[in-house]
């Protein structure tokens, strides 16, 4: 039974100061055990069945659709998980303390040393279309999701498993390794162990289960625009990039959810038009503010209410360690030394969001806010490496992501703090296709440096550590095979503590070898009105990668109150 | 080249004698000639089209094989594609594709046809929106403003025009969305799918069309106004009606306007082809989902296939623009029609 | 972009003064008042844009001030009439009142260089076609239908998008858009001074064809290009602004007022400062170079 702890918390710890206040004296500062990071929650209205609600998605991230909402062919999947939640819904959902929460599927198993996992599906649930879902279906979806067109996509899971072809990674899967060993029972087969499996669901496409019959008989490219799922929400229309509207799934397996009756999900071009839209009324909740001075003057409007949730995703500085000038760690060191973030943090975030040193946030597991060695700003020392190493002699590009008002205003202030210090440094900033086309230009070795996100609720998780720091990555800067043994070591263990003792380790060798500076958890503010309440608007949850999935079924708006 | 004549008559001396010069040619001939001018001017335009696009990085293969292909994937699939032949083979595989009706395959996988049609006709009401109600209130405005230059109807009317001519369709359309969709709230902050309804569509339609409009309507009140004004003071024509003691504001209606009508659409004719790149600006403001501002999503993402197509169509809208204005021009005055009796 | 742009039609559009009609019975005082408004119609716009160049280009020289791209984090988000920025600060500390100085210098420096560029390079294309008549007309004529038909701010878009931002490529994306316009101007313009009886006497008496040119249309149609590249330069700064507004122009932290305009408008309701002080000047920039062109336009007589 999924347990939420929507409505009436009793202790309304009003945003605006909980995150950063309550985040730099939490008691998650121990590593061993999981992070308990202290639940933000605002005062929400009575829970009231009925009623429409309009989500507003930024363009450049959510607010993008282009390929479909296929889970096998969305390139754009994990942005667009409020549509992929609403029509597939979960398997399993990541509560507001970080615990793993049963939905489609009700428990699982670790066995064989972590490298087999059993998952019990929930009996008596049908797809929207009536179509009964079950193991089989769980496991033609999973086999989908490896399939040419995921591949090609960059989107297939990264299991380790055995493959039908051994001599082809992206071959299908071998028949031992995805089964189903009941009518509602699946059992995957890792060759290696995975811990963090379960969490490693969480916002990618093998959450989301698509009903066999109907990809089927629609076909691929009307499935993309129409989705069936077991979720609580099926899709009314659909205009890519655009709109999509969605109504309450009268065969939803959960008596009494959804509440609402149907949702409009509206693209907008970002903050200031959200929140200009929901000042008209035309919008009742928007994820994801970063605009800062937006953010303030939200606080001071008694009809709009907003939540910080709980940050996993620390912002970190990534040098390229394959190119001059940051193949010479001295000249890492500089950097880190060169920067002063608090005055960043507070000048410029209005001390929103907690500073860190690794890569984990307080949102997530394991989080540690310092690291042993950690090299913090020292003039000094950065004057002197920086002629020693002559990295006042080179311009180096920053880049980044031009869809985060804060990721630009990030690189803006480093690079005043920087060329104070006689660095000469340019910046660009990119939307997504020319982000990537910048990584990966010359074999990854045009880039000097990026202002990117790096960590996930569980760092072995989508964009998670080895996302930037490991060999194999096109994202990466790092190519160390000694880290990568770290990484790949912290992810097996189901104990917690035993992982967090490698991530922890983790940490310090970054730190040690200066393969990356880490500065603030950013942690996003969802805005709703005044009426609207639910998981990930009125009571945080963790950010699973950038922002928390919000389980569509259990929001609910109260206008009157 | 009605525009060169239209040119020559009002900058020669006496221009207020709006007659033509060598237009002895009855009009069927003058349609076909015009026809027949317009042809290399398209073939033109797709050539600078395809030229200017080969400039362009083209990364179609990368992007049709996804992030883990290899050099050597992507450079066999480019040449499937022939995207490694010289220019003018590829410039001519390109051409006679077009030529078939087909436009190409975006990245996403969509034909750029079937975007094209998603798309197209959002953009074009957009821009009927703003060219009818611009039109409608340039003619209402100039008519009041001509039939006394400098009084006071006129001096406003200057005024306003002024403003639309020097204030940018980026910056007015934010004014617009602050005054009427957030603090009034008669119309939605972002136009998004425009709604199901008639009268959503068209409030949706509303800021956007006004942001493109006002400059329009700025120019096209000019130069209504500026032609009403000329011919009411010099047309021998309209002497001769005063002095029969036909009322000022029929002559000013039924004579004048008319008349200056051919002006007006030779200019809004004109005008098709600055409109598509003002509409991109403004569509992308208010999440129209046109055609301009998908472009502008292409253009952003690579996509060159779709932008080849998009920027074609364009293209070819601003010479049918000219087009159809040459040949409304030169259908409809009936001096040309019935062959001009003056030099 | 802020108008369908001055077709050559349009160049007599923008008159606001009628021609001079039939006599009229005026006073004495009437004519002086009409000469004061003429003359006050020149000379506040000339004032404005004497004040703006001034403030953009000598006001630097004469005083320093704070660094239009790095800006200190300790003053971030300062609102107007701070001490030490009049205008305030950005979100990262960037004095406004500098970005505007030197946003208007690259306004000014790119506006002027593409209708420098048009004026050359047009009036050369127009004038030959206009001149020489016949076969080069038609093949110039059919050139500048091509590049007329191609959407100015898409061509823009696709000329900084495939070769980089940077002003250079602004410059050049922009010529392409004003060079046809300017060369239809003068073919038009040249076409009519053709047939006049002094050009006829001209070539009668033997006088070379360049030296027709040179010495008889080129004066002639100076006018006409002078006003039409007035408002054209006002056009070219609302359209260079466009670009910059949609990123295509010039890069960051490079000043700009569209720059600023767009990064003004995501935080609009919270601080509106930010988008009105770059759009204010725009539009008081583009007023009075539309004004002055129509100014000079009523004094010398254009059509």
């Amino acid at each position: 039974m999924s347990v939420r702890t929507a409505s009436l918390a009793g202790a309304a710890a009003l945003v605006l100061g909980a995150a950063a206040c309550s985040s730099s004296g939490s008691s998650s500062n121990n590593t061993s055990a999981s992070s308990s990071p202290s639940i933000g929650a605002i005062s929400a209205a009575p829970v009231k069945s009925g009623g429409s609600i309009t989500v507003l998605e930024g363009k450049g991230f959510s607010g993008d659709w282009p390929f479909g909402l296929d889970p096998a062919t969305n390139t754009d999947g994990s942005a667009d998980q409020d549509y992929m939640t609403a029509v597939f819904g979960q398997l399993f959902e990541l509560g507001g303390s970080g615990q793993i929460q049963p939905d489609l599927a009700t428990s699982y198993a670790f066995s064989n040393g972590a490298k087999t996992i059993t998952i019990n599906l929930r009996q008596g649930v049908k797809f929207s279309d009536g179509t009964p879902f079950n193991a089989a279906a769980v496991v033609w979806n999973w086999e989908r999701d490896f399939g040419p067109l995921a591949v090609k996509a960059g989107i297939a899971p990264e299991w380790v498993i055995a493959r039908s072809n051994p001599k082809n990674p992206n071959s299908a899967p071998a028949a031992s390794a995805i089964k189903a060993t009941g009518p509602y029972t699946v059992q995957v087969n890792l060759l290696a162990p995975d811990g963090g499996f379960i969490n490693q669901l969480f916002d990618t496409i093998p959450m989301w289960i698509a009903s066999p019959t109907a990809v089927q008989k629609e076909g691929e490219t009307k499935f993309a625009q129409y989705p069936v799922g077991a979720g609580p929400f099926t899709v009314v229309s659909d205009s890519y990039s655009d709109q999509i509207v969605v109504k309450k799934n009268p065969l939803y397996w959960q008596p009494g959810r959804p509440y609402l009756q149907s949702i409009t999900f509206k693209s907008v071009s970002g903050d200031e038009a959200a929140y200009e839209a929901m000042l008209a009324g035309q919008g009742q909740v928007y994820e994801d503010m970063s605009t800062t001075q937006l953010l303030d003057e939200a606080a001071k409007q008694p009809s709009i209410q907003e939540l910080n949730e709980l940050g996993t995703s620390p912002y970190d500085l990534q040098l390229n360690t394959a190119v001059a000038p940051f193949n010479n760690p001295k000249a890492r060191e500089a950097i880190y030394a060169a920067t002063n973030f608090t005055p960043i943090l507070q000048h410029i975030f209005g001390n929103r969001y907690p500073v860190t040193e690794s890569f984990t946030g307080p949102g997530g597991i394991c989080y540690e806010p310092t690291v042993p060695g950690y090299q913090g700003y020292n003039p000094t020392l950065a004057k002197q490496l920086i002629a020693s190493t002559g990295l006042d002699k080179v311009t180096f590009q920053l880049g980044t992501i031009n869809s985060s008002p804060v990721a630009i205003d990030t690189t803006e202030a480093l690079r005043t703090e920087w060329e104070a210090l006689g660095m000469k440094v340019t910046i660009a900033s990119w939307n997504l296709t020319e982000l990537i086309a910048a990584f990966e230009a010359n074999h990854g070795k045009s880039w000097q440096s990026m202002i990117q996100t790096a960590g996930a609720f569980d760092p072995s998780s989508g964009v998670g550590v080895g996302f930037r720091f490991d060999s194999l990555s096109p994202f990466s800067g790092v190519h160390d095979p000694k880290l990568d043994t770290l990484l790949n070591e912290a992810e097996a263990p189901t104990n917690l503590a035993a992982r967090c003792s490698y991530y922890n380790q983790a940490a310090e060798y970054i730190a040690k070898n200066y393969y990356g500076p880490f500065y603030f958890t950013f942690s996003p503010a969802n805005l709703s009105v005044k009426g609207i309440g639910g998981p990930g608007l009125t009571a945080a949850l963790p950010a699973v990668a950038v922002a928390p999935t919000i389980p569509w079924e259990d929001v609910y708006y109260n206008p009157s109150s | 080249m009605a525009l060169v004549q239209q040119v020559q008559l009002q900058s020669a001396p006496g221009a207020g004698n709006r007659a033509r010069r060598a237009a002895g040619s009855p009009a069927l001939r003058l349609v076909g000639r015009r026809l027949l001018a317009a042809i290399p001017v398209l073939w033109g335009v797709t050539f600078l089209t395809y030229v200017v696009m080969s400039a362009l990085p083209n990364d179609t293969a990368q992007a049709a094989l996804g992030l883990k292909a290899t050099p050597a994937q992507v450079a066999a699939l480019n040449h499937a594609l022939g995207l490694d032949q010289p220019f003018w083979v590829r410039y001519w595989r390109w051409l006679v594709q077009v030529l078939h009706g087909n436009l190409g395959t975006s990245i996403t996988g969509q034909s750029v046809n079937s975007e094209l049609a998603q798309h197209l006709p959002t953009t074009l009401i957009l821009l009927a929106y703003a060219l009818v109600v611009s039109l409608l209130l340039a003619i209402i405005v100039a008519v009041l403003a001509a039939r006394r230059p400098n009084g006071i109807a006129d001096r406003i009317s200057l005024a306003i025009s002024m403003l639309g001519l020097s204030i940018a369709p980026y910056v007015l359309a934010f004014i617009l969305i602050i005054v009427f969709a957030v603090k009034l709230g008669w119309f939605p902050v972002v136009s998004g799918s425009l709604g199901n309804t008639p009268l959503s569509y068209f409030k949706a339609l509303t800021l956007p069309a006004a942001s493109i409009g006002f400059p329009l309507f700025a120019v096209y009140t000019r130069l209504l106004r500026a032609d009403l004004v000329e011919q009411m003071q010099r047309e021998d024509y309209i002497t001769t009606a005063k002095a029969k003691g036909v009322s000022p504001w029929r002559v000013l209606i039924k004579h004048a306007l008319r008349n200056s009508m051919f002006t007006l659409i030779t200019v809004v004719g004109l005008n098709l082809g600055t409109l598509v790149g003002a509409a991109a600006i403004i569509e992308t403001l208010f999440s129209v989902p046109g055609i301009g501002y998908f472009l502008l999503n292409s253009i952003s993402n690579h996509d060159v296939p779709t932008i080849e197509g998009i920027v074609l169509v364009f293209a070819l809208i601003t010479v049918l623009g000219n087009l159809l204005a040459d040949l409304a021009y030169a259908v409809l005055d009936p001096r040309i029609r019935y062959g001009s009796t003056t030099s | 972009m802020a108008a369908p742009l001055p077709e050559p039609a349009l160049a007599s559009v923008l008159a606001p003064q009628s021609p001079p009609g039939l006599p009229s019975l005026v006073t004495s005082r009437q004519l002086r008042s009409q000469r004061l408004g003429r003359a006050l119609r020149l000379w506040i716009p000339a004032g404005v844009l004497i004040f703006l160049l001034a403030m953009c280009f000598l006001w630097p020289l004469v005083y320093q001030l704070p660094s239009p791209t790095n800006g200190d984090i300790l003053v971030a988000s300062e609102p107007p009439f701070s001490p030490g920025h009049i205008l305030g600060t950005d979100q990262v500390g960037v004095d406004i009142f500098s970005q505007i100085v030197y946003g208007g210098q690259e306004a000014f420096e790119v506006a002027i260089a593409t209708t420098i560029i048009g004026l050359v390079v047009g009036s050369a294309i127009g004038i030959t076609a206009g001149y020489f008549g016949r076969w080069v007309d038609a093949v110039l004529s059919r050139v500048l239908d091509v590049l007329i038909a191609f959407p100015a701010l898409v061509l823009a878009l696709v000329i900084a998008q495939g070769l980089g931002p940077s002003k250079f490529h602004l410059i050049l994306a922009l010529s392409a858009f004003a060079i046809p316009t300017v060369g239809r101007v003068t073919r038009g313009s040249t076409l009519v001074l053709r047939s006049q009886p002094f050009m006829t006497a001209a070539r009668l008496a033997g006088t070379r064809g360049w030296r027709i040119i040179v010495r008889h249309i080129v004066p002639n149609i100076m006018p006409t290009l002078v006003t039409f590249s007035l408002l054209g330069i006002g056009i070219l700064i609302i359209l260079e602004g466009a670009l910059d507004y949609l990123g295509y122009g010039t890069p960051p932290p490079n000043p700009s007022w569209g720059n600023m305009i767009a990064t003004g408008q995501t935080v609009m309701t919270a601080q509106p400062e930010y988008v009105l002080i770059p759009s204010i000047f725009l539009l008081v920039t583009v007023i009075a170079l539309n004004m002055l062109g129509d100014a000079l336009r009523e004094r010398w007589g254009v059509q």
